[in-house]
């Protein structure tokens, strides 16, 4: 080693900001672990209705609630989410092959991260807008976040998702727009790694979600 | 250490958790034996260790390296495997007593549902049927179940002499059993609440009074009976323990309450037994004037509780079909308690009149209202238009204090 | 005190001449722009210490006021309303503006130099952090000034909390508060591990680290692992306080032990994220005073580790009196009683540094010898109450009181003190005067001893805490007296420290590159370092490398300790410096603050808040070097 080490020597040959991703996918990892162990430390312990498995009978009203959670929808949009990552997947190495010839259709499509780019945060558009029908519908059934136990912690675990969701779309597009400005290319591989990184752990995150929230009931 | 802790056993300190009173105690009291015993030893070797070091190895010349070592395995071995053996004598025995202390309460105990309040105590006695507060009459050898709840914050219930801490919580019931020891004396000890709950935790105290059971048994009675006032004829207790001292004309039979055939049947520990520190010094706040000359008329008094005063809106007295409100203490026995406002205040015209005057500047935060006519109201930041006279509040004093 | 420097670089490296000591000391002059603006993590460290610092005098005034009040009974100095908000504040401040970051203070300045880096791994990233706990340290403490202090408690317990019971200002700056705060330690705490994994020097492994660095490795750890806990318990109490939630709403069914289980999961590790660094200070500066390595390095470091990780096993302990039943208590109180033993390990292997080495006494190493000493009484306090049943007694009485204030005090802040009157000379140049730190030392070990011990017997003798004044004749009164005249005694000894840190740092003795004749890294640059760090990367070969090192040690220390090149001189790219970490956290503050004020003000912060990190991501680091 002489004079001329960098600024940027680094011990692991890793650049900074993919290990500090990962403690932060640590740290959110203990978030999620929180919000989702509330959700099932409250589970059956709502005093009223309505709640997610099982209809209730407004005891004063007499009207009666249906059971909330619909999961026809939400696997459905659960299947678009992991669509997502996979489309993901393919935009990355879109921007990590850039400048490879492309020999057939096949790999000019596979090689446009525009496209995969734009694929993943329709997908991600598309979970929020079932997530933003999942809440009205709720809302009009009659379940908000002050109704009871389990609005109180389903909207604020999904919410909090969807807040990931919606600052992952956003991270999408602000890369899609550098893609269209100057085009992304393997000197950007890391930035799109790390983005990458964070799309999928959302994901994953959902998936449990999914499992305990929806379908184990 | 040791020496101070036994210094600390002795009679100047009454609420002392070194000289148990209870099975639960003394068992607890046997483990903080043992911590004690190992802790001394730790503390002395450690602490010896260190200074030994510190001045053995202190620098003499700058110019001596010392040999430069980097540990020593079976040391370090050592000093790992001797701690945790010392864990294990611990770990034990406080196993075993978690297990045994947290059985079941016997099934003849004596039932105390504990409900907290911010800041005062409701006791119910559910296989007597009766409510009072702030304090609780335990008969000595029988084992007492403590039934522990709260509909507003966390409180914790506390008699150092007694027993350990239990917590009450909201949406929770939690349970504290030991049994006072047959030996011992009839007198009172202090408890606290050991959770911070709001502006006058500091002020949220309680009396365990140790009886014999046949007294237990009369008092039992006596609390059952509705409350009702004494007829003029009868005199009104002194208004402090020592005037009760000195008044009394009979002081070497402090067990016998001067009072009417109908109150010696049911007993109340008599001021005079009732150990300076279970008797509340705090002073009187300055702001809060009252002209303590008036006398009040107990008949009157009653008129009021229920009319003018309020007070039925919050306050049961039994036997008053008009007082069954259930927001503030049952003040069914009011006069025979030591204390007033969760302990904070003796129990005397002069505390009870300022009290009812205005609560709020007594003790911080109270549900209780300002009733004195043109008192200001701290919570409010108001002074009050309407209330009551001093002369009212006289008679009311009158009347609470005649319901022994 | 000598002026003469003794030569204390050991025999084999005698051929090593150390720079001479500089007559006078030259401190980079810097405008208020340049401290707003400054990306260099000395300079945030200093902001911290001295940020950190003034925090210490704040709670410690506090501390005055609720000592004052519980000297006699039934004094009443202030109500019991200002008191609950006092106390509050005492604990909130000591714990998140003082303690936490006076460890950052170190954690800034030193884990660089100790690990031969020029810089933390995000310099910008770091200011922001500060920025955000300085703007949130503000945030929390400035209403109790108008009486609307936060009054529930450092713990905040529900339902007290929740606004049926404590309706009004005091808790939303609370809550708001701690969010902020913790926000600027996760970002720390991500800065910190990629500094630590990823910018050690050529041959610096993790087992050559210096010990400190190691602790403060483990600390980020727990930090970013247990304030996202505390995060969504606060996060709870924000929905139900601010936008009518049932987190915590008894009527509903809420349950309050949910915040007591989320608070202490946190609440517990916090405990170690308050110790380790001052664990870590100790055993830098035992080896130095006693002129040998320290004892024990694995263990002294698995043994940190093993810590961190129980800490994360044990947060039930702070709750045996819920009644969380027979087997929640025995599991809980077995594994806390665990934690003793590495603790013990750390204890043992501190005398083992001292014994047989040549230990002088300095203002530093006294403390550090105080530290274990005091700290050795807490941990015998804490495993005294680590047994439920005894517990029962103890727990919120005044022995719980005299137990973490063994731990914080006599623990947490004479470690810290250590390592101020350790590495003052390496912050700015300048010795921090003997005289007056050990009259400091000793009065504040007397002091705390005669604060805090006699806590002891009034918790036993029944005090419990928390509690705004007590009646007479409860056999409270004479512990109660000793312990405010402990706390005076305190006082004064702070005004010994104010006054020698004042006075030293304007015109202390030049401290040269290793006044203490140190072996790890940071001792081998200049006092103060200069903007860079190191003019050459070093070479690790040893985790002494002015003690044990090879020629390569030797070689880059040589040209390290010299003073006077520019960065541009070395071809030495040195980041910006940049007022956009300040305003993002100026609008991250005012986003929080929208909360109480206005929802304008939240879109207005949020709006302002993007823009700033835009132009904060879109500008260069630091030039383009050729």
């Amino acid at each position: 080693m002489s004079a001329t080490v960098s600024h940027h020597y680094s011990s692991t040959g890793l650049e900074n900001r993919k290990i500090a991703i990962w403690a932060f996918i640590g740290s959110e990892c203990m978030l999620f672990v929180s919000l989702i162990s509330t959700y099932l430390i409250y589970k059956g312990r709502s005093r009223v209705g309505p709640y997610p498995h099982t209809p209730w009978t407004d005891p004063s009203t007499g009207h009666v609630y249906k059971a909330i959670l619909n999961i026809p929808v939400t696997s459905a949009s659960t299947f678009i989410l992991l669509m997502s990552s996979l489309a993901m997947v393919l935009a990355l190495a879109a921007v990590e092959n850039k400048g490879k010839p492309q020999r057939n259709l096949g790999e000019r499509i596979l090689g446009n991260s525009k496209l995969w780019l734009a694929m993943t945060a329709l997908l991600g558009i598309g979970f929020l807008g079932f997530q933003a029908y999942e809440f009205t519908s709720f809302v009009n059934e009659g379940l908000t976040i002050k109704t009871n136990l389990f609005g109180s912690t389903f909207f604020t675990l999904t919410g909090f998702h969807g807040a990931h969701v919606t600052a992952g779309v956003i991270w999408i597009l602000s890369m899609l727009a550098i893609d269209f400005k100057r085009g992304l290319g393997p000197s950007d591989a890391l930035n799109v790694d790390i983005m990458a990184l964070y799309w999928h752990f959302v994901d994953v995150i959902w998936v449990a979600i999914f499992t305990l929230v929806y379908l184990i009931r | 250490m040791l020496a101070l802790a036994l210094a600390a056993c002795a009679k100047s300190y009454p609420n002392s958790t070194f000289t148990p009173h209870s099975d639960l105690g003394r068992a607890i009291d046997f483990l903080w034996g043992r911590l004690m015993f190992f802790g001394t030893i730790v503390f002395v070797l450690v602490e010896g260790a260190l200074l030994y070091v510190v001045i053995r190895y202190r620098r003499r010349s700058e110019d001596i390296m010392p040999p430069q070592t980097h540990g020593h395995v079976v040391l370090e071995i050592a000093w790992t495997l001797i701690p945790a053996a010392i864990l294990a004598f611990i770990a034990v025995p406080t196993v075993r007593t978690i297990f045994q202390t947290q059985a079941p309460a016997p099934a003849n105990s004596l039932v105390i549902e504990v409900y907290g309040h911010q800041w005062w105590w409701e006791f119910r006695y559910p296989q007597y049927k009766f409510t009072t507060a702030n304090e609780i009459y335990i008969p000595k050898g029988r084992t007492v179940d403590l039934v522990l709840r709260t509909d507003d914050v966390i409180h914790s219930f506390w008699v150092p002499q007694l027993a350990g801490k239990r917590d009450a919580i909201a949406n929770h019931t939690n349970h504290i059993w030991f049994t006072p020891d047959s030996d011992m004396a009839t007198t009172v000890w202090n408890g606290f609440c050991t959770e911070y709950c709001g502006d006058s935790h500091g002020e949220m105290h309680f009396r365990v009074v140790t009886v014999n059971p046949d007294q237990f048994a009369s008092w039992v009675t006596h609390q059952q009976a509705p409350g009702f006032y004494a007829p003029p004829a009868i005199p009104a207790t002194p208004a402090t323990p020592a005037a009760a001292s000195a008044a009394s004309p009979t002081p070497a039979t402090p067990a016998t309450p001067v009072a009417s055939p109908a109150q010696l049947a049911s007993f109340i520990l008599p001021r005079a037994d009732v150990p300076n520190y279970a008797i509340p010094h705090t002073p009187l706040p300055d702001e809060v004037k009252f002209d303590d000359r008036l006398k009040g008329d107990p008949a009157a008094g009653e008129k009021l509780f229920v009319g003018a005063g309020t007070c039925n809106a919050c306050h049961t007295v039994a036997g008053n079909a008009l007082a069954v409100g259930m927001i503030g203490p049952n003040l069914t026995h009011v006069g025979s308690r030591i204390g007033i406002a969760g302990m904070m205040y003796v129990n005397d015209a002069p505390h009870l009149s300022r009290w009812i005057k205005n609560a709020r500047i007594m003790k911080s935060g109270v549900l209780m209202p300002t009733l004195g006519k043109g008192q200001y109201d701290p919570q409010t930041k108001a002074t009050t238009s309407a209330g009551l006279s001093d002369q009212q509040i006289a008679d009311l004093v009158a009347y609470l204090q005649a319901l022994k | 005190m000598a002026t003469t420097v003794i030569d204390t670089t050991p025999p084999h490296l005698r051929p090593f001449v150390p720079s001479p000591v500089p007559a006078t000391v030259e401190m980079e002059r810097s405008t208020i722009w340049g401290w707003l603006t400054t990306t260099d993590h000395k300079k945030i460290g200093t902001l911290y210490l001295f940020t950190a610092l003034f925090f210490f005098l704040v709670g410690g005034t506090e501390a005055e006021i609720l000592r004052a009040q519980l000297g006699a009974p039934n004094r009443h100095l202030v109500s019991a309303e200002l008191y609950n908000q006092i106390f509050t504040m005492h604990g909130t401040t000591m714990i998140f503006l003082a303690i936490m970051p006076l460890s950052a203070a170190f954690f800034n300045f030193i884990i660089p130099l100790q690990i031969g880096a020029r810089d933390v791994a995000f310099p910008r990233l770091n200011a922001f952090s500060y920025w955000v706990f300085l703007f949130g340290g503000l945030f929390i403490s400035i209403p109790i000034l108008f009486g609307q202090g936060p009054n529930g408690g450092w713990f905040g317990y529900v339902p007290l909390t929740t606004a049926t019971y404590s309706p009004g200002l005091h808790i939303d700056f609370w809550v708001l508060g701690l969010q902020i705060l913790g926000i600027s330690s996760l970002a720390a705490g991500f800065n910190f591990i990629t500094t630590i994994i990823n910018l050690r020097a050529p041959g610096m492994s993790l087992m050559r680290m210096p010990v400190f660095t190691w602790m403060a490795f483990v600390v980020q750890f727990m930090v970013v692992l247990a304030f996202p806990v505390i995060t969504i318990a606060l996060f709870f109490l924000l929905l139900d306080r601010f936008f009518g939630t049932q987190f915590y709403e008894v009527a509903a069914g809420g349950d309050p032990l949910l915040w007591q289980h989320l608070f202490w999961i946190f609440g517990h590790p916090e405990v170690y994220i308050l110790i380790l660094p001052a664990f870590g200070l100790v055993s830098e500066v035992l080896p130095t005073f006693s002129k040998k390595p320290l004892f024990g390095y694995p263990v002294m470091v698995y043994s940190g580790i093993l810590i961190g990780f129980l800490g994360f096993g044990v947060w039930a302990h702070h709750m045996f009196a819920v009644g969380m039943g027979p087997v929640a208590d025995s599991v809980f109180g077995v594994t806390t009683m665990l934690i003793a033993i590495p603790t013990g390990v750390k204890i043992f292997n501190w005398i083992g540094t001292i014994a047989q080495g040549q230990f002088k006494a300095t203002s530093a190493s006294l403390f550090a010898v105080g530290m274990v000493a005091l700290f050795t009484i807490g941990g015998i306090s804490g495993v005294m109450h680590s047994s439920p049943p005894a517990d029962l007694q103890q727990t919120d009485s005044y022995f719980v009181v005299a137990h973490f204030h063994y731990v914080m005090f006599g623990g947490s802040i004479m470690g810290l003190f250590a390592g101020i009157y350790y590495y003052f000379p390496k912050f700015f140049g300048r010795m921090l005067d003997e005289t007056l730190g050990k009259i400091h030392f000793w009065l504040t070990f007397i002091g705390m001893n005669l604060t805090f011990f006699p806590m002891h017997f009034s918790g036993m003798l029944g005090m419990p805490r928390r509690v705004y004044t007590y009646d007479s004749g409860q056999g409270w009164s004479l512990f109660n007296a000793l312990s405010t005249y402990g706390a005076y005694l305190l006082f004064i000894a702070t005004l010994f420290f104010v006054y020698n840190f004042i006075k030293s740092k304007k015109s202390g003795r030049p401290a040269g590159p290793n006044p203490w004749g140190a072996g790890t890294l940071e001792w081998t640059i200049p006092s103060p370092p200069p903007v860079y760090n190191f003019a050459v990367l070093p070479t690790v070969t040893s985790r002494y490398p002015l003690w044990e090192g090879k020629q390569a040690d030797i070689e880059s220390a040589r040209i390290n300790q010299q003073a006077g090149k520019t960065a541009e001189q070395l071809g030495i790219a040195i980041p910006y410096g940049t007022i956009k970490p300040l305003l993002a956290a100026l609008f991250l503050v005012g986003m929080f603050g929208g909360l109480i004020v206005g929802h304008w003000l939240i879109f207005g912060c949020a709006g302002a808040m993007v823009l700033s990190l835009y132009a904060w991501l879109t500008s260069p680091l630091e030039p383009e070097l050729h």
